[in-house]
Parts: C-alpha cells; sequence; structure tokens
C-alpha cells in the first residue's frame, strides 16, 4: 500500500494555471465530476477566490489507475502562493515527496516559481517540469521548456507541455506523478510522526489539523499529543480529503489526511508540529517547526469608538484560523483606543483588513505599518519597539537594530536599471545577480525590511509594467542610523504621525510629510504649524493658515429649521474629525505616512 | 389656548413665482405657474381667515407685514388690492405697521408702485443683486443696472421713502474692486437700507452644479472675506449702521420685519413653505406650511374656518407643528440673536425665554469662544467680534456641541 501512495504539491506562479491543472487532475481521477467548475476548488474560501491566490495550502485525495494497470493513491498538497506564507509553503513541501513545477508558457519564469523552487530541491524533492498553456498563441513553448530545463539542469525533452485549460497531455501529468515521484519512506512500526502542514479552527470538531503521517499510523479514538506545542488530544474524527472531508477509520505511514483535534484554537496547534502518541511517543520530533513570528506590524483603530469591542471580537474570531496573527490593546492619544496587530507581511496585513471590513462589516483605520526595532539602551538590556512611541528617549539608547530580509528579484533584463534604481533608493544592497535566461536576470538583495514593507511592490510593478517579481525571506537584525521623525501639529508632537526612519531620509521625508499634512488638514480658527522634527530639531515646517469665512449667508423668510440642518449637518461632520489638542484632524492626516512612500520616486 | 398673549405680530406671506429662477436659488419658488397667481392669492386671503378668527391674533396687534418670495412684484395690482382687503378685514393692523414688499427691478411699473404705495405698503425691498453685466449675467438675472436705476427712481417718485437694495458678493470669478464697484454704485442710489449677502452655492442649484463641474471657477472664501471687510468700512463711512451679519440701514431704518425674526418675536407665516413661529408656556411652537402652491391651494380649498371655538392656530396648510423645548429654543435663540451685531443676545432674554443664564447655560463653550477671539461677553449681552461675524457658524457649531 505504502508503494503505491504519491505525495505531490505543485509550484507555480500566480495565474500560471495552478488551479487549472489541479482542477483536470481531479476530474481525470473522478474526484470530482468533469464538467466541475474550473473555479479554484482547492481553495475553500471566499476571499481566496478573489485574490486569485491561495492563502492556506490544503489537500485532496485522488485515486489514480495508471498505465501499469496499477491504482495509485496521489495527494495533492496546495501550498500558499505568496511571499509572506514562506514558512508555510516549507511545511506543505516537506509533506511531499514530488513536485509539479508549473511554468507559463508565454510568461516564463517568475521569481517566486524561483524560490519556492529552491525550497523544493533542499527538500529533496523529485521535480516534475510543466510548461503550461502551450495553447495560447503568445506561448514560447520551446523557449521556455529550454529555460525551465537549464534552470534544473535537465533534457528539454523530460519538461511535460501542457494546457490544462484545453486538457492537453494532462495525462501525462499523471503518469509522470506515478513513474517518477518516490513513494513515501517511512517507518510503519515505529512511533507515530506525523506533521501537520496547515489547519483550521471548525466550531464544532475544534482545530482540523492537516497532517501528513511520515512514520507509524494514527487510529479513531488514539490520545495524541504536540510535541512542540505539548497540548494532548483525543481524536475525535479523522479522515481524508476528496477533497472535502470524508472520515476514516485509520490514516497509515505515508498517507495524508486530517485529524479533529477538539483544540480550540489553532495556536495549540501550530504549522510544523508533530503529532505523536502520548503513550508510546516518538523520540525525535521531526525537523523544521519554527514558531511564526509576525515581521509587521500596524495599529487598528475603529473609526467610530463605540466598535472597539466588535473590533477585539472579530480579531479574535480571525485569530481561530490565523495562527500567525497577534494583537493587543494600544491607546493612541490621537486616535483613541485600538489594537497593535502583528502579522508576516503586507500581504497578510490586507487580507486581515479586508476580512474585518467585509466579513465583520467594520469601518477600521489601518496605521502605516512598521517593523519591530530592537532598541540596545546604554545600559545594555534590549527593548523591543514596535511603534514609534515606544522609541525610548535618544540620550538613553545605544544603537537600534532593525530587521533585515534577503530579497530576490526576477526582472526581464530590460528593467534592470529601474530595478536597481528602486533598490538602491530603498536601502538595499546588491549581493548577486544570476542571469537564469539571456534576456532575464534574478538580482539577489538584502535590504532593511521597513523599506520593503511601505509601497515597495506596488513601485516595482510599476517601473517594470508589471513583469518583475519578487520574493523574500528574514536574515535577522542589523543596526542602523535611525532616527525617530515627530510630526507636531500646532507645537504638539502627535503619536500616531510618528515614524522611525533612516536618517539620511529624515529630512526629504520630513518635508514631504509636512506638506501633505498642509494638504489635508482644513483651515482651523487659528494658524496651525505644522512640524517635523527629528532628534529634537525641526526639519521642516508648514503652516495651515486660519479659516477667515464661514457664514451662512440668509435667513429666508423666518425659516430657521433649514439653517438649523445645515450647522448639524456640520456639527456632524466634526464629529468624524479626531481632535488632537485643539486642531481637528482627519483620518485622511493619518494615511499621509504612506503617501510619502508613494511619491518618494519623483 | 394658553399662548402667551403677544402684543403685537409679525405676518410673513410667501408669493412663490418667478418669471425666471435665478442659477443661484433653492428657493421655494416656481417659474411658470403665473397661472395659477389668482387661485393663490384666493388661498391666501382664506389662509388669513383661518389665522384672523383666532382669538389668540384678534387680541394683538399686526405691526409688520413682508411679502417675500419668489417675485411678489410679479402679482398685478388687483390681485394685490384683493390681498389687502383680506389682510384688513382679518387682521388689527397697528397704525405705524411696516409693510415691506419685495420686487424686482424690471418688474416694477409706476402705476404698480403707486398702486402699492396706496394700498398702504411703506417698504420696498429690491433685488439688484450686482452691477456687472457678467456678475448679473452669473446669477442669471433677467435686469441690467440701468433698469435698477431707473426703478429706484420711480419708486422715489411714486412715493417710497423706505428702500432696500439686496446685494450679493464673493461671487465667481468677481474681482475685488468689482465688488467695490457695485457696492459704490448702490451707495449713489442711496437706499435707507442695504442688505450684502455673500453667494452661498446651495446644494442642486444651477451655480452650484457649474461650479461642480468646473464651467465656472470655485468661490474664493478669503476673497469674500475681504470683500465683507470692505462693506462693512465703505458703509460704515457713507453712515449706514451695520445691525445685522448682512443688513445696514441708515436714519433709522431697520427692518422692523426681519428684527423680529432675529428677536425671537412671533410671527405668522402665510402661503406656500412659508414659516410661522410663536411662544406657549414652556415651549416653543414651529408651523411650517406645504410648499407646493398647487398643493396649498387644493389645501385651502376644502374647508373654510370652523365658526366656534378654535382648537389650535394653524390653517389646513400646515404639514408641520414643530413644539420646541426650552434646549431647543436656546440654540435658536442664539442663532438668530447673535446676528444682531450691535444689540447681540441680551442675557435678559435668554433668561426669559431659556429660564437660564447665558454663562449657565453654554458654561463650557462661552469662554472657549471668547478665548478664541469669536464673542464679546460683558456678562449682558452676548455678541460676535469682527471677527466672529465672519465665522459665525464656527460659534455656532461649538454651541450646538455638548448640547
Amino acid at each position: 500500500m505504502q508503494d503505491h501512495i504519491r505525495n505531490f504539491c505543485i509550484i507555480a506562479h500566480i495565474d500560471h494555471g495552478k488551479s487549472t491543472l489541479a482542477d483536470r487532475l481531479l476530474q481525470l481521477t473522478g474526484t470530482i465530476p468533469p464538467d466541475a467548475s474550473v473555479e479554484q476548488v482547492l481553495d475553500d474560501m471566499d476571499l481566496e477566490r478573489e485574490r486569485g491566490v491561495t492563502i492556506k495550502a490544503s489537500a485532496v485525495r485522488m485515486e489514480y489507475t495508471a498505465k501499469d494497470g496499477q491504482t495509485y493513491i496521489l495527494n495533492l498538497i496546495d501550498t500558499p502562493g505568496h511571499v509572506d506564507f514562506g514558512y508555510e509553503v516549507s511545511r506543505a513541501l516537506a509533506a511531499c515527496e514530488g513536485a509539479l513545477l508549473v511554468v507559463d508558457a508565454s510568461q516564463g519564469i517568475e521569481a517566486q516559481t524561483i524560490a519556492h523552487l529552491y525550497a523544493a530541491l533542499e527538500a529533496d524533492l523529485e521535480i516534475i517540469p510543466v510548461v503550461n498553456k502551450i495553447d495560447l498563441p503568445s506561448a514560447r513553448t520551446e523557449e521556455v521548456a529550454q529555460e525551465v530545463a537549464d534552470l534544473l539542469g535537465v533534457d528539454p525533452d523530460e519538461v511535460l507541455r501542457i494546457s490544462a485549460k484545453e486538457g492537453i497531455n494532462v495525462e501525462q501529468v499523471l503518469e509522470a506523478i506515478v513513474e517518477r515521484v518516490p513513494p513515501p519512506s517511512g517507518d510503519p512500526d515505529a512511533p507515530l510522526r506525523a506533521l501537520i502542514f496547515d489547519s483550521h479552527y471548525d466550531p464544532y470538531k475544534g482545530v482540523i489539523a492537516y497532517v501528513r503521517v511520515v512514520d507509524g499510523s494514527i487510529r479513531h479514538r488514539d490520545t495524541l499529543k504536540l510535541m512542540a506545542g505539548g497540548a494532548e488530544f483525543d481524536v475525535v474524527e479523522l479522515g481524508v480529503f476528496t477533497p472535502g472531508m470524508k472520515p476514516a477509520q485509520e490514516l497509515r505511514t505515508g498517507e495524508v489526511g486530517y485529524v479533529a483535534t477538539g483544540l480550540k484554537s489553532v495556536h495549540q496547534c501550530r504549522v510544523g508540529d508533530t503529532l505523536t502518541h502520548k503513550h508510546q511517543p516518538a523520540s525525535e520530533p521531526l525537523p523544521g517547526y519554527r514558531h511564526p513570528k509576525p515581521m509587521v506590524f500596524a495599529s487598528i483603530y475603529p473609526v467610530d469608538p463605540e466598535d472597539y469591542e466588535d473590533l477585539r471580537d472579530a480579531l479574535g474570531k480571525l485569530q481561530l484560523n490565523d495562527a500567525a496573527l497577534t494583537f493587543e490593546p494600544e491607546h493612541s492619544q490621537a486616535l483613541g483606543a485600538g489594537f497593535r496587530c502583528g502579522f508576516l507581511g503586507m500581504f497578510h496585513m490586507e487580507i486581515v483588513q479586508e476580512r474585518l471590513e467585509r466579513e465583520y462589516d467594520l469601518d477600521i483605520l489601518v496605521t502605516a505599518p512598521s517593523v519591530e526595532y530592537q532598541v540596545v539602551l546604554k545600559d545594555g538590556t534590549v527593548k523591543r519597539v514596535r511603534t514609534p512611541a515606544e522609541l525610548p528617549p535618544r540620550d538613553r539608547i545605544a544603537e537600534i537594530r532593525e530587521p533585515w530580509v534577503a530579497v530576490q528579484i526576477y526582472t526581464p533584463l530590460e528593467y534592470y536599471g529601474a530595478v536597481m534604481d528602486l533598490v538602491t533608493k530603498r536601502r538595499g544592497v546588491l549581493k548577486d545577480q544570476e542571469h537564469p535566461a539571456p534576456d532575464r536576470v534574478v538580482l539577489h538583495f538584502e535590504m532593511p525590511l521597513a523599506e520593503l514593507i511601505v509601497d515597495f511592490f506596488d513601485q516595482l510593478k510599476s517601473r517594470t509594467r508589471g513583469y518583475a517579481s519578487l520574493d523574500y525571506q528574514p536574515i535577522g537584525y542589523r543596526p542602523g542610523d535611525l532616527v525617530k521623525l515627530d510630526v507636531l501639529v500646532n507645537k504638539e508632537p502627535v503619536d500616531a504621525l510618528a515614524m522611525i526612519v533612516a536618517r539620511e531620509n529624515a529630512y526629504r521625508v520630513g518635508q514631504k510629510l509636512v506638506s501633505k499634512l498642509k494638504d489635508l488638514i482644513p483651515r482651523q480658527l487659528f494658524t496651525v504649524p505644522i512640524q517635523a522634527a527629528a532628534d529634537g530639531k525641526i526639519i521642516a515646517r508648514a503652516n495651515v493658515k486660519a479659516l477667515r469665512k464661514d457664514v451662512l449667508a440668509k435667513c429666508y423668510g423666518g425659516d430657521v429649521t433649514r439653517k438649523k440642518k445645515l450647522l448639524e449637518r456640520q456639527k456632524r461632520g466634526k464629529k468624524r474629525l479626531k481632535m488632537v489638542g485643539k486642531v481637528e484632524i482627519p483620518q485622511e492626516a493619518f494615511w499621509a505616512v504612506l503617501r510619502v512612500g508613494e511619491s518618494d520616486e519623483d | 389656548m394658553g399662548a402667551h398673549q403677544p402684543s403685537s405680530l409679525g405676518l410673513y406671506v410667501h408669493i412663490p413665482f418667478c418669471r425666471v429662477r435665478c442659477s443661484y436659488c433653492d428657493f421655494n419658488t416656481y417659474a411658470g405657474l403665473e397661472d395659477l397667481m389668482p387661485a393663490y392669492v384666493d388661498a391666501l386671503t382664506r389662509e388669513m381667515a383661518w389665522y384672523g378668527v383666532h382669538p389668540w391674533v384678534q387680541a394683538a396687534v399686526v405691526d409688520t407685514v413682508y411679502f417675500g418670495g419668489g417675485t411678489p412684484s410679479l402679482l398685478p395690482l388687483p390681485l394685490w388690492e384683493r390681498l389687502f382687503d383680506a389682510l384688513h378685514r382679518h387682521f388689527r393692523l397697528a397704525p405705524e405697521v411696516e409693510i415691506t414688499v419685495e420686487a424686482n427691478p424690471e418688474t416694477l411699473t409706476p402705476d404698480l408702485l403707486r398702486g402699492l404705495r396706496g394700498l398702504g405698503v411703506n417698504r420696498l425691498s429690491m433685488g439688484m443683486q450686482a452691477v456687472h453685466p457678467q456678475d448679473l449675467r452669473l446669477l442669471g438675472r433677467s435686469h441690467d443696472f440701468p433698469t435698477v436705476i431707473r426703478a429706484v427712481a420711480l419708486a422715489r417718485r411714486a412715493g417710497f421713502d423706505n428702500l432696500n437694495l439686496d446685494l450679493i458678493f464673493g461671487l465667481p470669478g468677481q474681482p475685488l474692486v468689482r465688488w467695490q464697484e457695485a457696492l459704490a454704485w448702490a451707495l449713489r442710489l442711496a437706499p435707507e437700507h442695504l442688505s450684502c449677502y455673500a453667494l452661498t452655492l446651495e446644494h442642486g442649484t444651477p451655480l452650484q452644479v457649474w461650479v461642480r463641474r468646473g464651467r465656472v471657477p470655485p468661490v474664493d472664501d478669503d476673497l469674500a472675506a475681504d470683500m465683507y471687510l470692505w462693506a462693512l468700512e465703505a458703509l460704515e463711512q457713507a453712515g449706514y449702521r451695520h445691525y445685522e451679519i448682512s443688513n445696514w440701514a441708515r436714519g433709522g431704518h431697520a427692518c422692523r420685519h426681519n428684527l423680529k425674526y432675529w428677536r425671537y418675536e412671533p410671527y405668522l407665516g402665510l402661503g406656500a413653505g412659508a414659516h410661522g413661529f410663536w411662544r406657549i408656556p414652556g415651549q416653543g411652537v414651529r408651523l411650517a406650511n406645504v410648499l407646493a402652491p398647487r398643493v396649498y391651494i387644493a389645501r385651502l380649498g376644502r374647508q373654510r374656518p370652523p365658526a366656534g371655538e378654535v382648537q389650535e392656530l394653524g390653517s389646513p396648510a400646515v404639514v408641520s407643528r414643530q413644539y420646541l423645548t426650552p434646549d431647543d429654543m436656546a440654540l435658536e435663540l442664539a442663532l438668530m440673536g447673535l446676528r444682531l451685531t450691535r444689540e447681540g443676545l441680551p442675557d435678559g432674554r435668554f433668561r426669559e425665554v431659556v429660564g437660564r443664564s447665558l454663562a449657565d447655560f453654554f458654561a463650557d463653550a462661552l469662554p472657549e469662544l471668547r478665548d478664541l477671539g469669536l464673542v464679546d461677553w460683558d456678562g449682558r449681552h452676548l455678541r460676535l467680534t469682527r471677527r466672529g461675524l465672519l465665522l459665525a457658524n464656527r460659534v455656532w457649531v461649538r454651541l450646538m456641541e455638548g448640547r
């Protein structure tokens, strides 16, 4: 039986046809009806479908009778399709023995594909190269096949040429999986070790862990234990995905399926952890477990303070399904009560924001994202700083360290200059470059994460007309020449507008921020000076001129009600402004910090 | 009934007809309904009867009457005669009653003017608005400045010795000097009274749409402020007393009817969309009539006023009857009273209406507004400062906050 299992995943850039291919495989094996929609069957969250990418890995079991007449169990494990989820991708890969590397016949290889390919090679997976969309008029099938072959160091003949959409040569893919992907190699008699590569929360069955059984087996009603997390539970239900959840009695060595744990939070059952038997535990967990760490921080405030409790509930509910999301209460002098939230990256942050707005119908204000700084004080202690407001006074700081990332940018050669220019402006350092194809280049940079999270993707896309793609991995903290940029409105510092910036950029950022704020803050009854200060020195200043005229002309025929209504409306409008000291600041001003990034390429 | 029995009442009569609607007007006015004028005047006389039968009205004298529009001067003399006949039949007019008629200069003929004067009209308010042809065209006015000169001369010849001219400043594309010239020309016509209004772009008016679509430049509020300050200076020098935010008078010719609004005194509203206001113990009452002239006519055509005991003051044209609490009245009183630049809002009057002192009622706002230099408060009168005049909305919004 173990000989007849093949566990594989699909590595592809967004839009290169991963979902379409998956659907075809499911249709050909009779797992879903042949006329089942070519929509993304694997994606079971609304949001994923709309974004056209996969947020969470999931798994489907297929049965396939190959040309050799034997029936195989094929488990397709899906991998998240975005740079923020690198760790989740690595766990999904660890659950497989093989990977389909799918490349679009007209687009060619992208940075993300390469990053995932490297990860798959590191996980020692058998790679099956596939060129997809060969039916398109713009297909450069042979060229791309050669590119892929060069990248992998294989013969171009080994590259499959298919069109998942038109169903061309898809059968070859199934045969290649059976022939080339090795069967799982675990020991059925050893103590249980099962890798958790994904999970979701079910209100009735608790956390559903998606597992790959590496050694031993799991039976219904077994008492299991999480080797890193420590939680213990009785198996409420177990089974396989077909693609819905189908209960089974046992999950044996090499199999992929789910275990209903009854646990109340995905935080107790994290991706990468190892399941074993409580009474007959394995001696060593599976390698590679990592606690997911938020990289990007931003504060979320309810627009209406009355929604604070609802916001807390909503974040709590999201967290049930999202082990990487963190939040803690925060109070801002300008914005009131809210939460400081941690995310894996910008994309993760956008997803959370969108879900809060759409699924929970909340009006929220999200502040400009920031990273977590390590501040070494003169007494030698290290303080973690997630918001500029937490930065200790200057004279107590010995050093500020900021997180750096390794960035890979894959781009057509013609945009080399444009990309270099952008990266250099963002304090990036070029480390290395590769030419996987004559007119393509992979640039390896290191740069501060803080530079990446403000508008970098959009800038990269616009400078390369969408052709460049990007991946990144954290590489630790480095000391930086950083300075807190304070913004003073009417001589009072406004915490929610403060930023931590590179000293070399402080003057430029300060100027831009002040001039944006000047346009965004409405005229008040008095002149409002807006200043940016760094290191206690004012580096930029502008005035919002005092309002001179705001008066109703006439009172027609004794109709006071009309006039009163106008003033009531004016009063309501005023309520939507935040009072900071004596100055009314509209919500948009708090976004100005973000817009400074947008325009810094002038 | 139990209403505070006032000794005197104002009467506002709305005449909603216009030949053409002006581009800035969002008022209850209609062009092309002139055929309705006789029926409308009939309805007005019937509405007068509804009020006139009321003992509370009978016990008071009417000392101001104001025919506003629309363009009241579009009504032909015979219709005016019917209106005045009913007016005298249903109300006790004070011997010194002020009777104002609003007029567009191009509608005034010697006959009409003499006729109105003969009926007892003693104040004429003329919509001059601007002088420069470009400004007049933008506002959608049908007259030119020579017409205003002729109309003023005709009015004087007909015996009108209390004349108001309405002017608008802060027009899109109007430079300061053009406003200065308009004001100078108006002064040469030596009116007893001048109203100078800053243009307000009312929602849904053609002018507002033009500005929104960029066909007409936006209004520059800072420039409008300069124009206003110029008017303050120039009119003061010419001997006019500034007595209300937008109103100036010389020789004691302040508009007594409009003063009733600002002093929160009672008035009845007759005609389509007209409002009335008076007080009863512990409360204020505000009535609003139905807006559409046809509906107004229909509502008054059905029933006669009851002969016996009258239940409530009003007419079948009333569509809303609002009862105002002392808190409501406090804000309205501030809204109206602060417009009076010289007399301001007297604390005594405030206590009488609201039952509390100004300092007590607006305990938080008053010191703040004074610190901002927007109001003067000497413990007895609350007034807007010169700066506060231009920022009156801010003052009112601050007063409304926390209420």
